[in-house]
């Protein structure tokens, strides 16, 4: 069962969640029934978040929130959105096949944070003929983990698979480990799809936080090979976007949202589409790319390197 | 200016040149001319595209706008040149800030007439599209150059060696499975016989990941078009390697030497295992100059190919600009 879904995280200033989620002409909420840069689907599957706020009570535990209802249609989600105002968030809105076969369930929704994990993770993509790899999978992901999987999808095991490379799944790990995880989560992959004879076009765009700490991932395994009849096919055809917008503040200047200049940077917003129609202070991942971003006390320490797994 | 001097004006463009009295008659008709003051915007990066412009006299200056509130001009046009045309095309916004430098003179083309101009099937009408390629390709070089310029450093020459090895050695085999030929978005648009007319005028290649099929500086063998797979366009400076462009299936890569005659402006290297189709200069030159629906289908991916082209290899000048 394919999906493809959209996928936003947020690292800087202190910032209303409504700003990101609802407010922009191509927010994320919007993004979920209007999509730009997604051909045939929409993403009517759920909405999920995880918002970090240093002033909340247990500070390095997200606020979390998801539900399968539409997000345009949630007035929950309205109201914690205009009272919130994290340093980071991790949100993602889910597409998947118009299909019987397809389960829309709150186990499915992302952001993905096993209880007591530091990390989340959100994904947009889809890893063609998954029930193929799937148990092969279960001997790189530790067994403790394996078991905390609820759900049906590719990105829940994704996540867990990416857990289990990090020395301890229970701690914040430090940037690098994180991103050497990912990388290394992404290997493996490659390497069980291989051995599974698979070797169709699948998107693995990644978004992972800490609340102090982004890593993401514009990323495809071979890209540009489809099965004849695939239903995916027109969606996957271009390569999935991911856009980054980098400064000081993401804030509204005369009715126009854009992220001011910042030199250092203090914030940066990654987003599958731009928010806003006019993209001039959005820069584009290049493919096959890795996004770093980290909170630190002389600013936000930003890297952009080639993801070649 | 009245329709006469209009038109007077419009048979001295060049990419006019072929174009009959009575057409550029027309043309003068539809055209609306314009004075422009000095400083003036024309449009902003990214608004809706309504119209191109021809500039009769001044100067305009395009520039892009990058993070920041950064600012960098790409390039400047004058008397006899176009501005405008990539938005009308592909139907984006515009890809960049235009602005008057000098009082200028403009003529604008609506979007509507500009696309009648373009449907035709007439002999003026292929002629304006092989110039229009010629036009895009000259342009496109232009900012690869600008690129290039601000990375520093001098083009490793490797790659030729390797370059023509591999076309040498490349492995050629049967055509892709047609459903999914007819399902690509490249080809929606086409008449099916045309389409496989003009999918069955080269040869299909399977190449492995990380073969170097282009060497910046050293002319291009043929025009490839990525059936499956992926190959990235760079430039290399020294140790630094900065990706302009990557073509994956639907997209063409190598033409430019066939359009222009001379070297090719990048690097290409399969980043994929990938299936190309092969147009070597004689079957390129056959489809770039005929005038049948066969070429009709060729003239159109090279010129779509070639307004995607201009608007990806704006992508690395916005992040040198943003310096992020």
């Amino acid at each position: 069962m394919a999906h493809m879904c959209r996928i936003l995280a947020y690292l800087g200033e202190p910032l209303p969640a409504q700003n990101l989620l609802f407010d922009t002409d191509n927010s994320l909420v919007r993004q979920s029934y209007s999509p730009r840069m997604m051909n045939t689907f929409l993403n009517l599957a759920g909405f999920g978040m995880k918002a970090w706020d240093p002033t909340s009570l247990r500070p390095e535990d997200p606020f979390s929130y998801r539900a399968t209802t539409l997000p345009s249609f949630d007035r929950n989600l309205g109201f914690l959105s205009s009272k919130l105002a994290p340093t980071c968030m991790v949100a993602h809105v889910r597409g998947v096949t118009y299909s019987d076969e397809a389960v829309v369930a709150d186990t499915n929704l992302h952001p993905f944070q096993f209880g007591g994990a530091r990390v989340a993770l959100t994904h947009n993509g889809h890893l063609r003929q998954f029930p193929r790899m799937r148990y092969a999978l279960v001997d790189h992901v530790r067994p403790e983990l394996a078991q905390r999987i609820e759900g049906t999808t590719d990105s829940e095991w994704i996540y867990a698979l990416v857990l289990s490379q990090l020395d301890d799944p229970y701690r914040v790990p430090e940037t690098r480990e994180l991103a050497d995880a990912t990388a290394q989560a992404l290997r493996i992959l490659r390497s069980v799809r291989a051995a599974n004879g698979i070797d169709t076009s699948s998107p693995v765009n990644l978004c992972l936080s800490t609340g102090s700490a982004l890593v993401a991932t514009r990323f495809s395994f071979d890209y540009g090979w489809y099965p004849p009849e695939d239903e995916m096919l027109e969606t996957d055809l271009p390569f999935v976007s991911l856009w980054y917008a980098i400064g000081g503040e993401y804030a509204e200047h005369n009715g126009d949202w854009q992220m001011t200049a910042g030199d250092p940077p203090r914030s940066v917003i990654i987003a599958s589409e731009p928010l806003t129609t006019d993209h001039s202070s959005w820069l584009e991942v290049p493919e096959y790319s890795m996004l770093t971003a980290e909170l630190t006390p002389s600013g936000l320490e930003f890297e952009t390197r080639d993801l070649d797994v | 200016m009245s329709d006469g001097s209009t038109a007077g004006f419009l048979a001295t463009v060049p990419l006019l040149e072929g174009r009959s009295e009575s057409d550029i008659a027309d043309l003068a008709r539809v055209l609306r001319r314009r004075a422009v003051p000095a400083g003036e915007t024309l449009w902003r990066q990214g608004e809706e595209a309504r119209e191109l412009l021809l500039i009769v006299q001044g100067a305009v200056s395009a520039s892009l706008h990058a993070p920041g509130g950064r600012v960098v001009e790409i390039g400047r046009a004058g008397p006899g040149e176009m501005v405008g045309e990539i938005a009308l095309l592909d139907g984006g916004g515009h890809t960049m800030s235009v602005q008057a430098t000098e009082p200028a003179t403009v003529l604008a083309l609506g979007k509507a007439d500009f696309a009648a101009l373009l449907a035709r099937q007439d002999p003026a009408t292929f002629s304006l599209k092989r110039r229009l390629a010629s036009l895009f390709t000259a342009r496109h070089r232009e900012q690869l150059r600008h690129l290039a310029a601000s990375l520093g450093g001098d083009v490793v020459d490797l790659p030729r060696e390797v370059a023509a090895r591999t076309f040498a050695e490349l492995e050629y085999c049967g055509p892709p499975d047609s459903r999914y030929l007819r399902r690509m978005a490249t080809f929606h648009d086409f008449d099916p016989a045309a389409l496989w007319g003009f999918l069955t005028s080269g040869r299909y290649a399977r190449c492995p990941p990380g073969r170097t099929l282009l060497a910046e500086g050293a002319p291009s063998k043929a025009c490839y078009l990525t059936i499956n797979g992926a190959v990235e366009k760079v430039l290399i400076r020294g140790d630094r390697r900065i990706r302009v462009g990557l073509a994956g299936p639907g997209k063409a890569f190598g033409y430019e030497t066939l359009i222009d005659g001379l070297s090719s402006p990048v690097t290409a290297i399969t980043r994929e295992r990938s299936l190309l189709l092969v147009l070597p200069r004689e079957p390129f030159d056959q489809l770039f100059h005929r005038e049948d629906a066969i070429s009709r289908v060729f003239l159109d991916v090279i010129q779509r190919d070639l307004v995607a082209t201009l608007r990806q290899s704006l992508r690395p000048h916005a992040r040198l600009a943003a310096s992020v």
